[in-house]
């Protein structure tokens, strides 16, 4: 072997230690940067599909396109004055829970987000979204739609993150079974390549009884997701050799996932010190 | 003599091009993996030192733009262990597949690719073309193994293997275009594909 090709080898097997000893810090800012630079082509990509969909697809009829918005412009009203009411309720709720001197739970915060790009052609189940850490995310935040979980966040760029969707092996969510005391952890299947793969919900009891449909939420227990996120339906029930293990089908359609909510959990507020 | 920086200035442009490449919905979105089929067929060009730094690139920017973001897995395992109901975080890292994985599968295989520069040379692509889809197809199996041995179960659903052949084929179908590019490269600036001991020699015309 050439002189050059042995100074080569060692060279490259320096660099490649040294990218493996990488901390996580380093590591995401690598992420992220790769990422920031790649978002502008990511973006024009995504409008280019858009434009072809749009191209490709037939012509609106005027009238129901006027219909449609008529129903629409309904809908507006109906849910502000649900909004409204809503806001009536939660200042009463607040005003009662200031009277019982009692620890308000954690709010959520939400930014609402678009996916811009849902296939990923790799072994993660991935998706992106056009909001990123200049817009108040950060990682390892829940992604939620009005349906349930849908992941969380991981990688961020400026305005652009990835979510690491509940159907990727990757993503475990301490989750339990409605009407049972029974609770595990929930997460995708290894390579779920297909459009909606089912979750397992692990480490139940053996002996547990769990009917096909029962809902599954989030525990709030496991340190990332807050409580009481719907997950999924349960399909069926099996033993496995130690525990038994629940398979669920995710309550949320991530293949007609057009725009998502990303968590921000708030800390709960101190109550005030008493002189 | 730019063969060396445009071949990598064209490994930068194809993860550009990837993010414009759909994939095949019926083969669980497989598509062109453009920057790994293109450093396959440039490991076929270029001497051993430039085969490494072209695995170092492809295998650091792929690894940085597709594999999830890295978590600060001690820390929040930790938490997690005291809070949470079974001692089982909710946040892992991926599955122990840290970044760097591809930069030594790259090397691995374009060492491999090597071996067929002689036919390279002389313009033969038949061989050639189908170790750029064999090397493509072994990339995506070596990844899906490592996953599997890290993570501890042995899963291969058909969709795993639907995916790495049409992966492969789509490699096979893309790399004469690319090894006519890398040709046409050679010839544009006089490079003289080289094996080791100078015993072949090709300049490109």
């Amino acid at each position: 072997m050439k002189k050059l090709n042995i100074l080569a080898l060692l060279i490259f097997a320096a660099a490649v230690v040294s990218v493996f000893t990488l901390d996580t810090p380093t590591t995401r800012e690598i992420q992220s940067k790769v990422m920031a630079v790649l978002s502008p082509f990511i973006h024009s990509s995504t409008a280019i599909e858009e434009g072809i969909t749009t191209a490709s697809a037939p012509t609106l009829d005027p009238r129901e396109l006027k219909r449609d918005n008529e129903r629409l412009q309904i809908e507006v009203e109906r849910l502000r004055i649900i909004s409204q009411k809503y806001t009536q309720t939660l200042d009463e709720n607040n005003q009662l829970r200031e009277l019982l001197e009692f620890k308000k739970t954690s709010p959520f915060k939400m930014v609402a987000a678009r996916v811009v790009k849902r296939v990923s052609s790799t072994w993660w189940n991935t998706l992106i979204i056009d909001k990123g850490l200049l817009d108040g995310l950060a990682t390892d935040t829940p992604v939620i739609s009005a349906s349930g979980l849908i992941g969380k966040t991981g990688k961020m760029a400026p305005h652009m993150a990835e979510v690491i969707l509940l159907t990727d092996e990757m993503c475990r969510v301490s989750a339990k079974i409605d009407g049972t005391l029974e609770q595990g952890i929930i997460s995708g299947e290894r390579a779920g390549l297909d459009l909606r793969p089912d979750l397992h919900l692990r480490f139940l009891r053996r002996e547990a009884v769990i009917n096909p449909g029962s809902l599954v939420h989030s525990t709030g227990e496991g340190g990332v997701f807050p409580a009481g996120l719907l997950i999924g339906r349960v399909k069926r029930f099996e033993i496995k050799d130690i525990t038994g293990e629940a398979i669920v089908e995710p309550s949320v359609d991530l293949s007609q996932l057009r725009h998502v909510f990303v968590l921000e959990v708030q800390n709960p507020e101190e109550p005030p010190a008493k002189n | 003599m730019f063969f060396y920086p445009v071949t990598i200035l064209l490994l930068l442009l194809t993860f550009v091009v990837q993010e414009f490449l759909p994939g095949i919905a019926l083969a669980h979105h497989a598509t062109l993996l453009l920057p790994p089929v293109y450093f396959f067929t440039a490991a076929v060009a270029v001497p051993f030192p430039m085969m490494l730094l072209l695995s170092f690139i492809t295998g650091l920017i792929w690894d940085a733009r597709h594999l999830p973001g890295a978590v600060r897995i001690v820390e929040n395992s930790a938490d997690s262990l005291l809070s949470g109901p079974l001692g089982m975080p909710e946040i892992v890292s991926g599955g122990g597949f840290g970044m760097g994985i591809s930069i030594l599968i790259f090397a691995l295989l374009g060492t491999f690719l090597q071996g067929v520069r002689p036919l390279f040379k002389r313009g033969r692509v038949e061989l050639p073309v189908l170790l750029v889809g064999f090397t493509t197809f072994a990339w995506l199996l070596l990844e899906y193994l490592i996953q599997t041995f890290l993570r501890g179960s042995l899963f291969f659903p058909t969709a795993v293997w639907t995916k790495m052949i049409t992966d492969a084929m789509l490699a096979m179908l893309a790399s004469p275009l690319l090894f006519l590019l890398l040709y046409s490269l050679a010839g544009l600036s006089r490079y003289e594909i080289k094996y080791d001991g100078l015993r072949y020699s090709f300049d490109g015309r």
